[in-house]
């Protein structure tokens, strides 16, 4: 071989060899201290990651933030191919299904067997699928109502308890401040139709022996469309998107005057209006009969232990801490500013001030405690995220072009239908 | 088409009638010949100003504070500079200097290597004659067509197999391959290296690599550096590859922190103003660039190739 | 250095023709004979690029078209959701490609979208190169350089500028406009997003195609244009007459790009997405392979879609190269 050669030949070797041994990242067990991957997003993280590893010396965690609740089931999904997920990840509710169908998340019911009497069964119910259970639920995000008391007051009415009081409030509160809106009902929410119908009888999506039973566009689901369209063509409820700079702007001026959301609504309005604060408060969010009590979730997210670790039972420890401890509960009102969905945590929470949004509303956590216990599960099937593109842009559409918003509601029940049935599934439609 | 004007062309060839360039036939506008000098150089000015607009928009929001950001007309100057700054600079603990060193690091050493590579390359497929040449050149020009998120996963999936994925080699591996790097540096080498000095050097017993490192390289040096110049801004500028292969905030380059900053924006104002003010910060690196090594932009490669 | 344009050299590659090397006169041992026919050096020098090549893009296309070819679908195990499993299924992505509305649609958005951009770009890229090169032309350096610097503004960056440029809250155009009572300019909305994405494209590609252009341009002799001058040929007429035809070349290359650049297109609406609800998810076909490849999982369709749009490319630009070579000897001839 002449030398030109010889020469490539070593540098080839160099250069692959060093490639190969720079690549791998230890992870796992170094001795006794095993070291745990652990993917998730939203403040203080690494607060309450710093907790837990103060009362567990053996076990290290390595936190990453791969972006929100859509880029980070995206990249499980992508990492999980390709054997790389990490150990422990949050995932949002409506992503779990998705991600179980993928073989993402562990089976981890005997893993947790312990602290499923932590949760409410409507919550546990959140992540477990046909009696396996796939995760641990972090967050309630029981539906409220997110209101301004100086709006509303101005406009001479009482907080409503009903869909058909809130139509009229809002009415009034547009008569009195043409500008103002008591709530936003855009295209790109969802979940604000999933519960809203859901709280009406709907099951998106539903399953029973083997057969999925698709509700969208069913009865109750459409009379929400045509609800929040009424209100929308007599322009009392606003269409723009969500946190967007005119969306926030309107806060601040309060012409954005309430959001029926989760009750994380507070402290993302907190964030985008902070001068706003004490002019607001939270109501439980209204119910279509008189009396009734069920309230729906509306987001919310859960942890699970990935198929791909090797250390599942560290990895579980870490999650029952994370979620059903005290110290972990405490860490997620104080550090993570959520509403802890174990029991404890709500008890631990019903102790502490309310938001600061609303300083002077001292039964908060009260109220908030009294809306989880009726919870209406809402269902959600393996292919939310197509739901979720198809349902936007489609309920764009129809608010621009001034469509029945029914439309797009039927839209989206077909294109759901057509998905499953093309990848294999039993699908029919509900006919309630 | 206007008239031909019969005034006496000067020796230094000054053109007598205004140049529309494409665009103007609207004839008369002949006049004194003033007009010849100023439109040219209006219409140019007028271009620079497009050009410039979002820029200067950029720096002034970045001098604003949030609350100042959406209530305040666009090109007023606000009393936030400093504020923001400081802010971006300590945002989760100095992330915005870990996301510019990794930007440097990525368009460095990723465009240093591209452009070895590339001019190994280049100089191969120009100056030899060997069978499949051609069909290696044409082939790698055809790396061009591809869209990249085509490209994405399955590199993905392959760095995984070899156990590279999420880190910062799973992005310097692949943007090291550039097909118009090659096109360049093939381009560079045909009309700069000349054959005789390479039949001199191997006359004189030189072998190939030696030809390589002490004939070629020297000559190649101005292509070499517009080639590593444009390798280095569009490493820089890239956001696709590192978005989908890294899996660490602390790994991103600059493109990608931006994106991630306003995504969750959208829940937290104060953060669009960060995301302006780290937009300002991370033009001015390249704009600097652009500017002060232009003499080194040897573009006239990029026509140069087409030429016959 | 020798010239770009002699053609014969560079048609034949300045060819190593290894027989004529005459034997070493040095006392260095001369190399084996049979070395001779086939030299290892070339290959030597372009196997990094080779290596690299086929490692990061051809094995990641042939995977990519081995994955169109196949499908997720459930097998229903024991658990209620069902099991993923991957499966053969031929053409059958590709025919859902040809069929799918809102894919075909996002086609015709784009060839809106380019029949804009693409003549803007490479039509100002001109005109401004044709006058940087116009002799009388005051504060060039200045011009060109500004005209260059959005260069250096990566895409999604550029988009996030314009995106503020347009949104009516912060939009100095809209700012006037209402001053003026007229309301805010629909940027964002409906048929206006084209002229909106088009202009950011525009904005941030006519530096790069302007230089090139104008690098050709600064490559003709100047005394072709004495003699027209002499003529009594006016600026305009030398410009359209003489230079525009020479840079043809210059222009079918940046044509070619701009092209390819248009079929990609990305960045630019996924950036402005969230300040705007008419820009859906597959408002650009590259976006609907994203939302495929990466929020819904269906590696397969993407597959297929990817590699209708390569093919595509492909074919287009052939398209363009070939008329522009018959163009160029048609003139020739």
């Amino acid at each position: 071989m002449d030398r030109t050669a010889k020469r490539a030949v070593a540098l080839a070797t160099v250069l692959i060899g060093g490639a190969a041994l720079t690549g791998c990242a230890p992870t796992g067990s170094d001795g006794d201290v095993v070291t745990l991957d652990f993917w998730g997003w939203g403040t203080g993280q690494k607060e309450q990651v710093a907790a837990f590893e103060a009362e567990h010396p053996d076990i290290r965690v390595r936190h990453t933030d791969a972006g929100g609740g859509d880029d980070s089931a995206a990249k499980l999904l992508t990492s999980s191919r390709a054997g790389n997920a990490p150990d422990v990840a949050l995932v949002e509710y409506t992503t779990l299904p998705a991600l179980v169908v993928a073989q993402v998340p562990r089976d981890v019911t005997e893993l947790v067997t312990d602290i499923d009497d932590d949760f409410t069964e409507g919550t546990w119910a959140q992540t477990t699928f046909g009696g396996v259970v796939y995760g641990v639920p972090q967050d309630a995000a029981p539906m409220v109502m997110t209101y301004r008391t100086d709006v509303l007051a101005a406009a001479g009415q009482e907080v409503p308890t009903t869909w058909e009081e809130f139509a009229d409030a809002a009415r009034a509160v547009h008569e009195q401040d043409p500008d103002a809106v008591l709530a936003s009902a855009p295209g790109g929410e969802l979940a604000l139709y999933a519960g809203v119908s859901a709280q009406a009888g709907a099951e998106w999506w539903s399953v029973e022996d083997g057969v999925w039973t698709i509700g969208i566009a069913d009865e109750r689901s459409l009379e929400v469309a045509d609800f929040f369209e009424q209100l929308a063509d007599e322009g009392v409820v606003d269409t723009g998107p969500l946190l967007s700079p005119e969306y926030n702007a309107r806060v601040n001026d309060g012409s954005i005057a309430g959001w029926i959301a989760g009750i994380w609504a507070p402290s993302v309005l907190a964030g985008v209006a902070p001068d706003t604060s004490g002019n607001w408060a939270m109501a439980p969010v209204p119910q279509w009969t008189p009396g009734d009590t069920g309230v729906p979730f509306q987001g919310g997210s859960a942890m699970i232990v990935t198929e791909n670790s090797d250390h599942p039972e560290e990895a579980a420890e870490f999650v029952r801490w994370m979620n059903a401890s005290e110290g972990g509960s405490q860490s997620l009102i104080d550090d993570r500013l959520t509403y802890p969905a174990s029991i404890v945590g709500q008890e631990l929470a019903e102790t502490g001030a309310p938001p600061s949004l609303m300083p002077d509303q001292a039964d908060f956590w009260q109220v908030a405690a009294d809306v989880s216990t009726d919870v209406v599960p809402v269902t959600w099937g393996p292919n939310v995220s197509l739901a979720k593109t198809v349902f936007t842009d489609e309920l764009n559409a129809a608010i621009s072009r001034g469509t029945p918003w029914r439309d797009a509601f039927v839209a989206t029940q077909e294109a759901v239908v057509a998905d499953m049935e093309k990848v294999g599934y039993q699908v029919r439609t509900s006919d309630r | 088409m206007t008239a031909v004007e019969t005034r006496p062309a000067r020796r230094d060839g000054v053109g007598s009638v205004s140049d529309r360039g494409r665009g103007g036939r609207s004839g008369t506008r002949g006049g004194p010949g003033g007009a010849g000098k100023v439109l040219p150089t209006v219409v140019l000015l007028i271009g620079a100003i497009y050009c410039l607009v979002p820029v200067a928009w950029v720096f002034v929001a970045s001098s604003k504070s949030p609350g100042e950001l959406f209530t305040s007309f666009s090109f007023a100057p606000g009393t936030g500079l400093g504020a923001n700054l400081a802010e971006l600079f300590t945002y989760e603990g100095g992330q915005y200097l870990s996301w510019a060193a990794n930007s440097l690091l990525y368009a460095g050493v990723g465009g240093v290597l591209s452009t070895f590579v590339s001019t190994m390359a280049g100089y191969a497929l120009a100056k030899y004659s060997f069978p499949g040449r051609d069909a290696i050149f044409f082939m790698i020009l055809a790396g061009v067509l591809i869209p990249g998120i085509t490209l994405a996963i399955p590199q993905y999936i392959l760095l995984s197999e070899i156990g590279l994925a999420g880190g910062p080699l799973s992005v310097l591996l692949p943007i090291i391959i550039s097909p118009f790097g090659i096109y360049l540096s093939r381009v560079f080498a045909q009309a700069s290296v000349p054959q005789e000095i390479l039949e001199a050097s191997r006359l004189d017993g030189a072998g190939e690599w030696r030809t390589f490192r002490h004939v070629v390289l020297p000559i190649m040096v101005p292509g070499m550096v517009t080639v590593f110049l444009l390798q280095f801004v569009g490493i820089w500028n890239n956001f696709l590859l590192p978005f989908v292969m890294l899996s660490d905030e602390g790994d991103f380059p600059l493109t990608v922190g931006l994106f991630t900053l306003l995504a969750k924006g959208s829940g937290a104002p104060a953060l669009y103003s960060l995301a302006i003010t780290g937009a300002a910060v991370s033009i001015v690196p390249l704009v600097l660039l652009v500017l002060f090594l232009q003499r080194f932009w040897r573009l006239d490669l990029i026509s140069g190739g087409i030429k016959g | 250095m020798t010239s770009t344009s002699t053609p014969s050299r560079a048609a034949d590659g300045g060819a190593l023709r290894p027989e004529v090397v005459h034997p070493v006169r040095t006392g260095r041992a001369p190399r084996p004979a049979g070395r001779r026919r086939v030299p290892v050096a070339p290959y030597l020098f372009v196997a990094p690029a080779v290596v690299l090549f086929v490692v990061f893009m051809l094995v990641p296309l042939l995977y990519t078209i081995w994955s169109s070819l196949r499908a997720y679908r459930i097998e229903l195990g024991t658990s209620v959701l069902g099991v993923r499993v991957d499966r053969f299924v031929g053409f059958e992505n590709y025919a859902a490609v040809f069929q799918d509305a809102e894919l075909l649609a996002s086609f015709g958005r784009l060839a809106v979208y380019g029949l804009i951009a693409v003549p803007l770009t490479l039509g100002l890229a001109l005109l401004f190169a044709l006058l940087l090169d116009v002799p009388a032309v005051r504060a060039k350096r200045f011009s060109r350089t500004a005209i260059f610097i959005p260069y250096a503004v990566p895409g999604v960056t550029a988009a996030l500028l314009w995106g503020f440029m347009y949104l009516p809250l912060t939009s100095p155009f809209s700012y006037v406009t209402e001053a003026l009572g007229w309301g805010p300019v629909p940027f964002l909305e409906g048929n206006g997003l084209f002229g909106s994405l088009a202009n950011i494209a525009i904005w941030g590609g006519v530096g790069f195609n302007m230089i090139i252009i104008y690098t050709s341009l600064r490559g003709i002799p100047t005394d072709i244009y004495e003699s027209a001058r002499l003529d009594g040929a006016s600026e305009l007429q030398i410009a359209l007459r003489i230079k525009v035809p020479l840079v043809v070349p210059a222009l079918v290359l940046t044509g070619v790009f701009a092209l390819i650049g248009t079929l990609q297109l990305y960045g630019e609406p996924n950036t402005l997405r969230p300040l705007t609800t008419d820009i859906t998810q597959s408002w650009a076909p590259l976006m609907t392979i994203y939302r495929d490849a990466f929020l819904t999982d269906d590696l397969p369709s993407a597959a297929a879609s990817s590699t209708v749009l390569a093919l595509g490319t492909v074919l287009l630009s052939a398209l363009v190269l070939g008329i522009a070579n018959r163009k160029r000897s048609e003139a020739a001839s």
